[in-house]
């Protein structure tokens, strides 16, 4: 038996070491901790466009692209480890990642800038990121919160609410979602009757919300992960009939919502909006297609912005013609020429095509056009989903 | 070379981290080695530490107050004086308590104390946290122009952040090495042993133990102070009770309780387990199959089989060696030649 497991643990050992023809490029997620059943879904995104490229030749000389999965557990502390040890144990050339933005501020202050390696992001979302002297280093294809929260406020106004509650997980995603939304709300004109920021994973949030519906809110603006308080608050709030009509943002979004609650229950009053792309656009069709063949859900939360993350740094590895990291970088921003061959999800194959013959190239992502501006950021797209007939989210674009 | 580079970086991180935590570690060693005082609140007071760190070092910020830029030492200083100041109000108030409830009552504080953090939005940007913090020889490579060491000047910034570390973990060791075999330390142990025994030989039990409890605050406050210049982004999670009050708990015990060599080489060891573990779990294959069952995806369920081999190894430590890898010494009574 020993032995036996031995051998296992040794064949598994041998079977491990890198290839000579293997670029590396690490892949640092929130794995462990608060939010790992959102990142799952986001690392399949990764390994789908790591797959394309290397089922369609590879990168440059037909190199093998390797993710090298590394935890950021949504800690600093974590996220400064798992960077030091991608950059300087696995010596990757690039980084896809973190996860939550404390962890990917700590990483690429501490460690990607010193070492410039550049580091695009899917899913970290603070707007100090923008902020940071990251010379040229830093990006993300997840937009700011800035964005999601004002887009929200608008659709929230614009669907004729002018009273609303408000209340938040004491996160750093949420809370900063909530900021944006408060002041936006309330400069249309709109009302925020209560603000009420609260811990998450309690097992009951009656006293919170029985408060929050004095004042006579319309309805209440809510801003959580699904798993963490969002459902409970929404049970709550229908149990004690303090609130019916509900407004969110994208950590809401989840099936369980629906299958939890009912679909009855919410259909007409729940909205949410979410980073989401143009459901008509030829690349998210692609996308959806392939990484629905995976047993995933396309509209997961940030799987398509890890997709893009992934896909965009294999472009510009493409691009540079070389796996030094500083061409990687620079070349990041050159694969969205307005001018160039439009290169869609999946097509690798003409990406690498287009490059060896010397052509500009203009990638259109998953989420959107995934331009990145000097601080290295996109603009986002926006959708909101309700509850449809048949008991699913449907999405339509805010335009 | 390239390779080589890359491994002693890591190496320079992964010995800072460790020297941050025997900081720390020393600091609870002071406490609960010492006196025998149940800090379960270390998260609250390197927070404090941190948090006064990098609100007096960063530049101008809307997002938080502070902006006044200080001298990276000066802060440090005040840092340590901060949390000592806290640690006197909490151990007026606590430090009677017996055991197992000073452990209650500090863990409480703790918590209090991560949750303003948290909440005063104003002051400390609540959960998005404090970034861009000044690390100490930053730069200096370039700035000094010194010869590139191993390939880039660079290097000598992070070398030059670990030689401070360390000089501080020797620095703290020495004068507690002094303050343990002193008459002070003796008074300490006997506190811990026997507290109605030291009264009863005249000794003021209770401020000998507040004496304790700030010096050991005062210590993890400067790890706090470190560990904020080290990450260059502290929020609250950074004072998140399993990592900063547990694992330095932990650190403690297997080194060995009430020695300091033994704080140290637990902070260090267990430390290099903690980050080591994911160069491990790194080398697994994606999919194995054992015995005709086949298991996809390792490398993303390896994350969690790396907090259990972390479990395993504190539980091998625990149960081989339950007084530390490096036993109590007790200084031998001092004699005089005559």
């Amino acid at each position: 038996m020993k032995r036996l497991l031995s051998a296992v643990a040794l064949s598994a050992l041998m079977t491990a070491p890198a290839l000579a023809a293997d670029v590396k490029v690490g892949s640092v997620a929130g794995i462990t901790g608060p939010i790992a059943e959102l990142v799952a879904p986001i690392m399949d995104g990764r390994a789908l466009a790591a797959t394309h490229i290397n089922e369609q030749g590879g990168l440059l000389g037909g190199d093998n692209l390797v993710m090298v999965p590394a935890d950021s557990q949504c800690d600093p502390k974590a996220g400064v480890d798992a960077g030091n040890k991608v950059v300087n144990v696995d010596q990757v050339v690039a980084i896809v990642g973190a996860s939550c933005s404390g962890a990917t501020n700590g990483m690429v202050q501490s460690v990607t800038i010193p070492a410039g390696i550049p580091s695009v992001s899917d899913s970290a979302t603070a707007p100090s990121i923008s902020d940071l002297d990251d010379k040229g280093l830093v990006f993300r294809t997840a937009p700011s919160d800035a964005y999601q929260g004002a887009a929200l406020a608008q659709y929230a106004f614009d669907q004729g609410m002018r009273k609303l509650a408000m209340t938040y997980a004491n996160d750093d995603y949420n809370a900063g979602i909530a900021t944006v939304f408060a002041k936006v709300f309330a400069e249309l004109g709109g009302e925020i009757t209560a603000n009420q920021v609260h811990e998450p994973n309690k097992a009951s949030y009656r006293a919170e919300v029985s408060t929050m519906a004095n004042g006579d809110p319309e309805g209440l603006a809510l801003f959580a992960y699904y798993g963490g308080s969002g459902i409970t608050i929404i049970k709550n709030s229908l149990e004690t009939g303090s609130f019916e009509k509900f407004v969110g943002a994208d950590g809401m979004f989840d099936q369980s919502v629906i299958d939890q609650i009912g679909a009855d229950t919410l259909r007409g009053n729940i909205w949410l909006t979410q980073s989401a792309s143009d459901p008509d656009s030829d690349s998210y069709k692609a996308f959806a297609e392939s990484y629905a063949a995976t047993g995933n859900d396309p509209q997961a939360p940030y799987a398509a912005h890890g997709y893009d993350a992934t896909f965009m740094v294999a472009l510009a590895i493409e691009k540079a013609g070389s796996t030094d990291s500083g061409a990687i970088a620079a070349a990041l921003m050159e694969i969205n020429d307005p001018a160039g061959e439009t290169i869609g999800v999946g097509q690798w194959a003409e990406a690498k095509a287009a490059i060896a013959a010397g052509k500009a190239i203009n990638y259109a992502g998953a989420t959107g056009s995934v331009d990145f501006d000097a601080n290295g950021d996109v603009p986002g797209f926006y959708g909101v989903n309700t509850v449809g007939e048949d008991g699913s989210w449907q999405t339509e674009l805010l335009k | 070379m390239e390779a080589y580079y890359g491994y002693i970086i890591y190496g320079i991180t992964l010995a800072s981290m460790g020297g941050i935590y025997a900081v720390l570690t020393l600091g609870l060693n002071i406490q609960w080695g010492f006196t025998g005082l149940f800090n379960a609140g270390v998260a609250g007071f390197l927070a404090v530490g941190a948090y006064t760190q990098a609100l007096l070092t960063t530049p101008v910020a809307a997002r938080h107050i502070g902006g006044i830029e200080l001298p990276i030492p000066l802060a440090m200083l005040i840092a340590m004086l901060l949390s000592a100041v806290v640690a006197y109000f909490v151990a007026r108030i606590c430090v009677r308590l017996r055991s197992d409830y000073l452990a209650i009552a500090t863990i409480g504080i703790a918590e209090i104390l991560r949750l303003g953090f948290k909440n005063e939005l104003w002051a400390t940007n609540g959960p998005r946290g404090v970034s861009q913090i000044p690390k100490a020889f930053e730069g200096i490579g370039e700035s000094w122009d010194l010869p590139e060491i191993l390939g880039a000047q660079k290097t000598w910034d992070q070398l030059g952040f670990l030689a401070m570390v360390l000089i501080i973990v020797f620095v703290i060791y020495i004068l507690l090495e002094r303050a343990r075999t002193s008459p002070w330390g003796r008074v300490m142990t006997a506190i811990r042993e026997n507290e109605e025994a030291a009264s009863a030989v005249g000794k003021n039990v209770e401020s000998f133990r507040v004496e304790s409890f700030v010096i050991g605050a005062a210590i993890m406050g400067l790890g706090g102070a470190l560990l904020a210049q080290y990450l260059k982004q502290i929020d609250p999670q950074v004072s998140d009770p399993l990592t900063a009050t547990f694992l330095v708990w932990v650190m403690l015990i297997a080194g060995g309780s009430a020695n300091n060599k033994g704080a140290i080489l637990g902070a260090f060891l267990l430390w290099f387990v903690w980050s080591g573990t994911q160069i491990l779990s790194g080398l697994l294959p994606n999919e194995i199959v054992v015995f005709g069952f086949e298991i996809g995806n390792l490398q993303v369920r390896s994350a969690y089989v790396r907090i259990f081999l972390i479990g395993l190894i504190l539980q091998f430590i625990l149960q081989r060696r339950p007084e530390g890898l490096l036993p109590e010494k007790r200084p031998g009574a001092q004699r005089k030649a005559t």
